[in-house]
């Protein structure tokens, strides 16, 4: 029985060093449709992949933009959890594709 | 004895290359069979029926942007790898079956999910249905018994069947697709065919921009984003590349030569 403090002690230890490597669980309880709207990486993907249909449209300067925030908010994506990050990562990838290859055709134009 | 194996050897090799080029010929597909996707990633290995998707009862109500964008279902069967847990997450086919969200009036009924009992079973075999007997909530020929008929694929004229306001493909998800600013609509455009006695090609580049924005055909099916600058031919096409993407598959198929050679051969005089 004496242990037991130990015990405690070291079981609170290991939870607080451990805790970092927990995905954030409010994250993953929020719906898709609320993170989006909530958090930072939600308003930032519908900014940036929300300008795939005027993409012809938009200059060289705006689509390096877009790519280069695409692969930033890849970094941010990489961390979420399970189906939510295979979910985002294919959309994140399908919309810079698009800004990369009519950022290449326009400078070579 | 020697000259008789030679003549042997060469009249199998000539066998076998005639096989080679001739092929095996396949069923045509009848028109409910037509676009129908078998998905196995993990189902037999977790002791259910692979899934059987209705190709054309999904797009009768919903773009091809919407799952195939915005969902992010691969443009492949199994492609994607989708997963009951994925579902019960409520992503891929848990995005709108989730015993919640309603199309048209009706809910749409829940995929997998963490417990099920036997009175469940019949739910799951909804999907995991390839080899049983399973009665669809859609009949076929009842539900597409008053759209515009086609010769082809599902043998019915889905664009047609759009403009006479008998389906109304949905195009938008709150909570999933992005809010964008409606597309410009986009010029058709004519495409010179190899041959010089094949009508030319008109594409509509308006249609498929409205049922699927940009991304879903560029870069990934059509490495360019301007008129002519992916060249391709009908054996690449025959292939399943490019247009073969979709139209092997689910949209109109490539026996229907003059929905896309529509633009009549001009008559030159004979010098």
């Amino acid at each position: 029985m004496k242990a037991w403090p130990a015990v405690q002690a070291a079981t609170l230890l290991l939870a607080f060093l451990a805790a970092p490597l927990v995905p954030d669980l409010r994250e993953s309880i929020l719906p898709l449709s609320a993170a989006m709207a909530q958090q930072d990486w939600g308003k930032e993907f519908q900014a940036v992949c929300g300008r795939t249909d005027d993409a012809m449209t938009l200059t060289v300067q705006e689509l390096s933009t877009l790519v280069r925030r695409c692969d930033e908010l890849k970094t941010s994506i990489d961390k979420l959890e399970g189906s939510r990050r295979k979910v985002l990562l294919k959309r994140l990838q399908m919309c810079r594709d698009l800004y990369a290859f009519t950022l290449d055709t326009k400078e070579r134009e | 004895m020697a000259r008789f194996f030679v003549v042997i050897a060469l009249i199998v090799a000539v066998a076998v290359t005639v096989e080679a080029q001739t092929g095996v010929k396949r069923r045509r597909l009848l028109p409910y069979e037509y676009g129908r996707v078998v998905i196995n990633n993990y189902s037999e290995k977790a002791g259910f029926a692979p899934v059987v998707l209705d190709h054309w009862l999904h797009r009768s109500k919903f773009t091809c942007r919407l799952c195939h964008v915005d969902i992010a279902f691969a443009m492949k069967a199994g492609g994607t790898s989708v997963s009951a847990l994925d579902n019960m997450s409520g992503y891929y086919c848990g995005t709108c079956h989730n015993g919640k969200m309603a199309v048209g009036g009706e809910k749409v009924f829940a995929s997998c999910s963490k417990k099920y009992s036997s009175d469940d079973m019949a739910r799951c075999n909804r999907c995991h249905s390839l080899g049983k007997n399973v009665k669809p909530q859609y009949d076929f020929a009842a539900f597409t018994q008053r759209f515009p008929k086609e010769r082809f694929g599902n043998g019915v004229d889905w664009e047609k069947a759009e403009n006479d306001g008998l389906i109304k493909p949905l195009d938008f998800l709150e909570g999933v697709s992005i809010s964008r600013k409606s597309l410009a609509v986009q010029k058709d455009f004519a495409l010179d065919p190899k041959l010089e006695s094949m009508p030319g090609i008109i594409f509509s580049h308006r249609k498929h921009t409205v049922w699927n924005g940009c991304e879903l055909c560029h870069p990934e099916i059509f490495t360019g984003v301007k008129k002519g600058a992916t060249k391709y031919s009908m054996i690449e096409i025959f292939d399943g590349k490019y247009c073969g993407v979709c139209h092997r598959t689910v949209a109109f198929p490539l026996i229907d030569c003059q929905r896309c050679h529509t633009r009549p051969v001009e008559w030159q005089k004979p010098a």
